[in-house]
């Protein structure tokens, strides 16, 4: 059979193509006649049509199960990550003190962040709460909306608030502020009523060597309760969440230094084996001094 | 096998190796396909035996030296068939392992592998899934492979059948001595002796023979025993009777010959060269799955690279747009297919073999299903291959004998005085004899020791008359003689007339009664009286005019007449004290009295007539290739149906008309019979002609180089070409159709290698099963076929989406080979369970151009309309649990980047913030949903797939049981996969919540009710728009 197979000369070969693409005897354009390739066309338009429709038609639905305001399941967010601030490519805060480039990009960066923690801003957006306590806004059968949210003003961060600073909180002497932030999950009631804090240390025996003493603001990385629950974007509109920064003052120069952050809250679980940031986030720090 | 000395192929070439005649055997040692079909080219049996010792350096009384043989031995290579060139395992194995998709996978793979090395230089750290990904790649190729290797070792080997027929001893004349040998020494130029019952150690030119006959079926097909002399008695080497073919039986008698041709260059040798220098075709089912691999890759391949270049140039990383092309392929590619549809066809096997159909070659199932043109051998296959009395002459009357298998229903009138004598004379003129301890058996299963016609002759009186070895007993034989004719060349049976004389049973008759059978008119020039009704009467005109008519009539349905006569000797002049002499010939040999005719055939199987008709009602044309004569070829295809009853060969027409043949117009004639001496004078295109444009076509005498011939001249008018036979002869042509048939009972086991299927039962019926199990299959394939296409479409929309609206990823590269492999398996598997549709054996066969197993309909409506489906379905599910976590649809749009970053706290649609891990999970979350709504789409996709025009309700939903197994399976297998596994994290799935299970069902649902719209549309207006579009 082999030797049967017709070798077909190039020229043929496009001679049936053209035939193919146009062919003059039968009208055909690409095997089909112009009132075919009309009916075909207007197949798929209503047939796609059809499926756009119902396509539509189950999305809307879905979407009815949905609410605007709270997810209807959050089970993969038991736990809340940690993370921190000034956001780096793989989390390391690396500083050249004397390379004012290399940290200005993150002053930048934390000046931006920290816009919404201004004291004026918050005093006119947010409520003054009661510490020690989960300020709940409930609905009880009337959408309570907006809902309000509790001030966390800058100064309370203290030497790290970058208020008035020319150290640019602390990257340009080699003392950076390293501003640890919990995840907002809605509804979620971090602490389960107790007091909780962020605690940082150096990962390994060396770090915590090479680390050095740091401050935290405020003070013992406490998060009041206060802050609690979330209600979600659309509800709790100026919710600024709470803020813990952690100024290293004393790191070991020209080395890489592993740090971890937790938080300590009853309902927080840090020891997640496959998610490395739930209730902890661990960073590098290196300052390089010449 | 008449002057078929050289090839019908009339071309230069063809003459240019006429010309060289005389180098043959140079020639032969290097032949090209072209010349393999060539006649033998012999002329030795033209020489006299002082030619030959010159010739082949021998000499006849002394043969040759032992030093000249070594010489010999040496230079032509030992007396044996060569075998074949086998491809090394390894080769088929490796083979296996880059044919189909393979080479697209092992593409993936490699690429998993690159993807990984890029990662890995710039961050040594990373993940090793793209490494895994490719293993899993790897090994899904290698048991795909080895599971096709299997099945492919499975098939035997050509060869073995030949070299089980080579004589092991050959006694021959060395150095003036007799010497035993092996027949592997032989050289030519030997002399060797062969007796009765010898197989002959080579080609031989007799030199001399003492009453020897020697049974050419394993040459020709046909067992009629053919005497052996030493005169040339033809040109063509294979009709002249001094010649005797290596492996051929010598049944009886002895004769010295010289070794002309030895291994190889045997007659039997080039056969067997032809037969495996014939290439293995390629099935059409082969054909079929190769096309449909082009469309699926070409699919792959040009997504892949489309989609490459898009991702490239929207500014996507090259590594993130190789693992795009990863997932292109890998959805693109149905993985488990190949192994399924291997699976559905060896099911079918079985279901065949259960039905006496032994499959060799798996993908010949199919190949019988698009069969459109049989060409099948008389002997053994249409007929029963046994000589059976079918008629009767006496009385000047005409009976019909039974001639079914058992001879059971012997209608005829006895009652007359002449039937008394003629059932004397069948009994006693004969020398063959039941094999003794055989009482059990039935008379027509009962081993005889004799040749073809007298075994039919004692069967018949056994069935008849009763207990012959006890009549003969009765009627002692005084003498035998057989009585040669001095007008025609000694051996031929025909010529030969046979006479005995008894002693009669009649203790008050002492008369000696000569009997005396064979050829019809000598018979009659040995009568002077013919016996009516009992009664003696002189032989006048008219008598003899009606012995003629009546010879005619016999003769012209092909049959083998022979006549009867007999003597009852005067007692004076022979008292029982005589003795005969046969050399002295001293008892009368004339004047006998003419008692009546029987006319023997090969009578068809009773099955065959039915078979015939239904292959014709399923469109497939019949053709009968036989060895045998034009005459008995067309009686036996008007028989069984080949030629159907009121068609007409032009040779008929001629003689209803009464003109010329060459002035019928050759169109008018449905049937033609065609004999080996015209074919060889044809050109192909004159044979295409014949093949095109006759129903009913018979070739008679044709050499087995000619039926490869044929054979190619039908696969010329694209048609599909079973060939069934039985002998040696049928080999090449077995080998060479698209699907051989060999018969398991009477098949030699050369054509049983040869061919791809064995008919166990030798019941050419059992073809017409394997015809419909055959379309079945190819049915059910394409439901198959659809149903796993249809799922590619819902696996690659995810990556397109992907790329170009930037979703977290819907399904993973591991997920689509769990549906691949996993879910979809059984129920793919169970749609060859699938009953027909209509009644496929009214159908024509399948056009093996046109029409494709996979063809655009049906790539359309699985990628388009089905699949297009099933991904929206998908796609809502995905959505579904998306949103209901947090991120809905239009927050999607765009989020890839930062999903898929190393970024903890991405913020979902309600401001809430998500780890890495947290996204992961939900990742995989979206995986197992969009997994199982591909599952449960599946399941409606399954259901639609079991009919392609007919409604499902009018197949009946629960009448393949098997399809609910692959439902219940596929379920089965994702709860494992979501519930049991969800906790593994390399599988990438996870714990689905209950109701997403069931999101996709109105999807699922509208995929039943269009399809059943599609079918309605179809049903109603057969050839309309819907049809042509729409029909699969």
């Amino acid at each position: 059979m082999v030797n049967r197979k017709e070798k077909k000369s190039c020229g043929q070969v496009v001679e049936e193509w053209k035939e193919f693409v146009w062919n003059p005897r039968t009208h055909q354009f690409m095997g089909r006649t112009g009132s075919s390739w009309a009916f075909i066309l207007l197949f798929y338009f209503v047939f796609y049509g059809f499926l756009t429709a119902m396509f539509t038609l189950t999305m809307w639905v879905l979407l009815q199960t949905v609410s605007d305001h709270t997810p209807k399941y959050q089970d993969r967010l038991a736990t809340p990550g940690l993370m921190i601030r000034p956001k780096t490519e793989n989390l390391d805060v690396i500083v050249n003190v004397s390379d004012t480039e290399s940290w200005d990009q993150h002053v930048q960066k934390l000046n931006k962040f920290l816009e919404a923690y201004n004291d004026s801003i918050q005093a006119q957006k947010n409520d003054v709460c009661r510490p020690g306590r989960y300020y709940e806004q409930p609905d009880n059968g009337v959408l309570n909306y907006p809902k309000r949210a509790c001030q966390f003003n800058r100064t309370q961060l203290g030497d790290c608030s970058g208020l008035g600073d020319p150290t640019h909180y602390g990257y340009s002497t080699g003392q950076p502020c390293v501003f640890i932030k919990m995840n907002r999950v809605i509804n979620f009631y971090a602490g389960a009523n107790q007091s909780m804090n962020v605690t940082c240390a150096g990962k390994r025996d060396e770090d915590a060597e090479n680390l050095g003493g740091f401050v935290m603001f405020p003070a013992n990385g406490h998060i009041d309760l206060m802050y609690f629950p979330y209600y979600g974007k659309q509800f709790h509109v100026n919710y600024t969440q709470p803020l813990v920064a952690v100024k290293f003052l004393n790191v070991t120069p020209n080395v890489e230094v592993n740090v971890e952050c937790r938080i300590n809250a009853a309902n927080i679980a840090t020891d997640d084996e496959r998610d490395k940031f739930a209730g902890r986030v661990a960073f590098k720090l290196r300052i390089n001094k010449t | 096998m008449k002057d078929i000395q050289n090839s019908g192929k009339e071309d230069g070439q063809e003459k240019s190796s006429r010309g060289r005649k005389d180098t043959c055997w140079n020639r032969k040692k290097n032949r090209q396909k072209q010349e393999i079909k060539e006649e033998p080219d012999l002329d030795d049996h033209k020489l006299s035996s002082e030619d030959l010792e010159k010739k082949y350096g021998t000499n006849i009384v002394a043969g040759l030296s032992s030093a000249r043989a070594a010489e010999l031995l040496v230079r032509d290579g030992p007396n044996a068939l060569s075998p074949p060139k086998e491809t090394p395992e390894i080769i088929k194995f490796l083979k296996q392992m880059v044919g189909g998709f393979s080479i697209l996978l092992w593409f993936g793979a490699i690429l998993c592998w690159i993807a990984y090395g890029i990662q890995y230089s710039h961050d040594p750290s990373s993940s090793l899934d793209n490494v895994y990904l490719g293993a899993v790649l790897a090994v899904v190729v290698i048991l795909t492979g080895m599971f096709a290797y299997y099945q492919e070792a499975k098939s035997t080997n050509i060869m073995a059948g030949f070299s089980k027929m080579i004589p092991r001893q050959a006694l021959v004349i060395r150095d003036a001595e007799k010497k035993t040998i092996p027949a592997e020494q032989l050289v030519v130029g030997d002399i060797v002796e062969i007796k009765g019952g010898d197989q002959i150690p080579a080609d031989l030119r007799l030199l001399s023979s003492q009453g020897c006959k020697v049974d050419n079926s394993s040459l020709t097909g046909e067992s009629e025993p053919q005497g052996r002399s030493c005169e040339c008695t033809h040109d063509n080497p294979l009709e002249t009777k001094n010649i005797g073919f290596y492996s051929t039986t010598c049944l009886e008698g002895t004769a010295t010959g010289m070794v002309i041709n030895t291994g190889d260059r045997t007659v039997i040798g080039q056969i067997a060269s032809l037969a495996s220098g014939v290439g293995n075709e390629k099935t059409p089912i082969a054909i079929e799955i190769e096309h449909f691999v082009h469309i699926v890759a070409g699919v792959a391949v040009s997504l892949g690279i489309t989609f490459f270049i898009i991702a490239v140039s929207m500014k996507y990383p090259v590594l993130d747009s190789i693992i795009f092309l990863i997932g292109i392929i890998v959805a693109n590619v149905p993985e488990g297919l190949l192994a399924t549809v291997t699976v559905a066809l060896s099911l079918t096997a079985k279901r065949m073999a259960k039905k006496n159909c032994l499959v060799k070659n798996l993908e010949a199932v199919e190949t019988l299903g698009s069969t459109s043109i049989i060409c099948s051998d008389k002997t053994g296959t249409l007929t029963q291959n046994r000589m059976t009395v079918a008629h009767l002459w006496f009385d000047n009357r005409i009976f019909v004998a039974d001639t079914s298998e058992d001879h059971s229903n012997q209608m005829f009138d006895q009652s007359s005085g002449t039937w008394a004598s003629l059932a004397k004379i069948i009994t006693l003129c004969n020398r063959a004899e039941f094999k003794t301890g055989q009482e059990s058996v039935p008379i027509m299963k009962k081993i005889v020791v004799g040749d073809a016609s007298e075994t039919a002759l004692l069967k018949f009186s056994e069935v008849i008359v009763g207990d012959v070895m006890e009549i003969r007993k009765r009627n002692r034989k005084e003498m035998e003689a057989p009585i040669n004719n001095t007008l025609y060349p000694a051996c031929s049976i025909l010529s030969l007339l046979q006479l005995s004389i008894h002693e009669t049973d009649d203790p008050d008759d002492n008369r000696f009664l000569v009997v005396m059978k064979g050829a019809p008119e000598r018979i009659l020039e040995k009568c002077s009286t013919i016996m009516i009704n009992g009664q003696e009467q002189p032989l006048d005109e008219s008598s003899a005019e009606a012995f003629h008519t009546a010879y005619m009539e016999l003769g012209g349905l092909g049959e083998r007449v022979l006549g009867f006569c007999h003597l009852y000797l005067p007692a004076e002049e022979f008292p029982e004290t005589y003795s005969f002499d046969t050399d002295a010939m001293n008892f009368p040999t004339s004047n006998l009295c003419f008692v009546g005719l029987l006319s023997l055939i090969d009578p068809p199987r009773s099955t065959v007539p039915d078979a015939v008709a239904k292959c014709r009602s399923a469109g497939i044309k019949v053709i009968m290739v036989t060895g045998d004569h034009p005459i008995t070829a067309k009686a036996i295809a008007r028989s069984v149906g080949i030629i159907s009853a009121n068609s007409e060969t032009a040779e008929d027409i001629a003689k209803r008309l009464n003109i010329a043949v060459e002035q019928v117009n050759k169109r008018d004639a449905k049937a033609a019979v065609v004999t080996g001496m015209e074919l060889k004078d044809m050109s192909s295109e004159q044979l295409d002609e014949i093949l095109a444009n006759h129903s009913e076509i018979v070739f008679a005498r044709t050499s087995p180089q000619q039926k490869l011939i044929i054979v190619e001249g039908c696969q010329r008018q694209d048609a599909v070409v079973a060939v069934t036979g039985d002998g040696v002869n049928d080999s090449p042509a077995l080998k060479k159709a698209d699907i051989g048939i060999a018969m398991g009972i009477a098949g030699s086991d050369a054509a049983k290698n040869a061919a791809d299927m064995v008919l166990l039962d030798d019941n050419f019926a059992s073809i017409v099963t394997g015809v419909e199990e055959g379309r079945l299959i190819f049915d059910n394939l394409k439901k198959t076929i659809a149903y796993t296409l249809t799922k590619n479409i819902a696996e690659l929309c995810p990556f397109l989406i992907y790329i170009v609206l930037g979703l977290p990823l819907p399904i993973g590269t591991i997920t689509i080979l769990f549906i691949d492999l996993g879910t979809d398996i059984i129920p793919s598997v169970a749609l060859a369970y699938e009953k027909a549709e209509s009644d496929i054996m009214n159908q024509k066969p399948r056009h093996k151009k046109e029409d494709r197993l996979v063809n655009r309909p049906l790539a359309i409506y699985s990628y388009l309309h089905i699949g297009l489906m099933q991904s929206l379905g998908a796609f809502v599910v995905y959505f579904t649990v998306y949103a209901q976590e947090g991120f809905r649809p239009g927050f999607l749009i765009g989020l890839r980047v930062d999903w898929e970053k190393d970024m903890n706290d991405l913020e979902d649609s309600y401001g809430q913030e998500w780890t890495r891990y947290q996204r992961q999970y939900q990742e995989w979350t979206g995986y197992t949903a969009f997994f199982v709504a591909i599952m449960v789409q599946q399941i409606a996709d399954l259901i639609i797939r079991k009919t392609r025009r007919n409604s499902i309700f009018q197949q009946g939903l629960f009448r393949n049981k098997v399809i609910w197994v692959g439902i219940a399976s596929q379920i089965i297998i994702a709860l494992i996969l979501s519930y049991g596994l969800g906790s593994v994290t390399a599988l990438n799935l996870t714990m689905l919540r209950p109701q997403y299970w069931f999101v996709a069902v109105p999807f699922a649902a509208l995929i039943w009710v269009y399809d059943e719209v599609r079918k309605f549309y179809i049903r109603r207006y057969p050839g309309g728009w819907w049809d042509m579009n729409m029909y699969y």
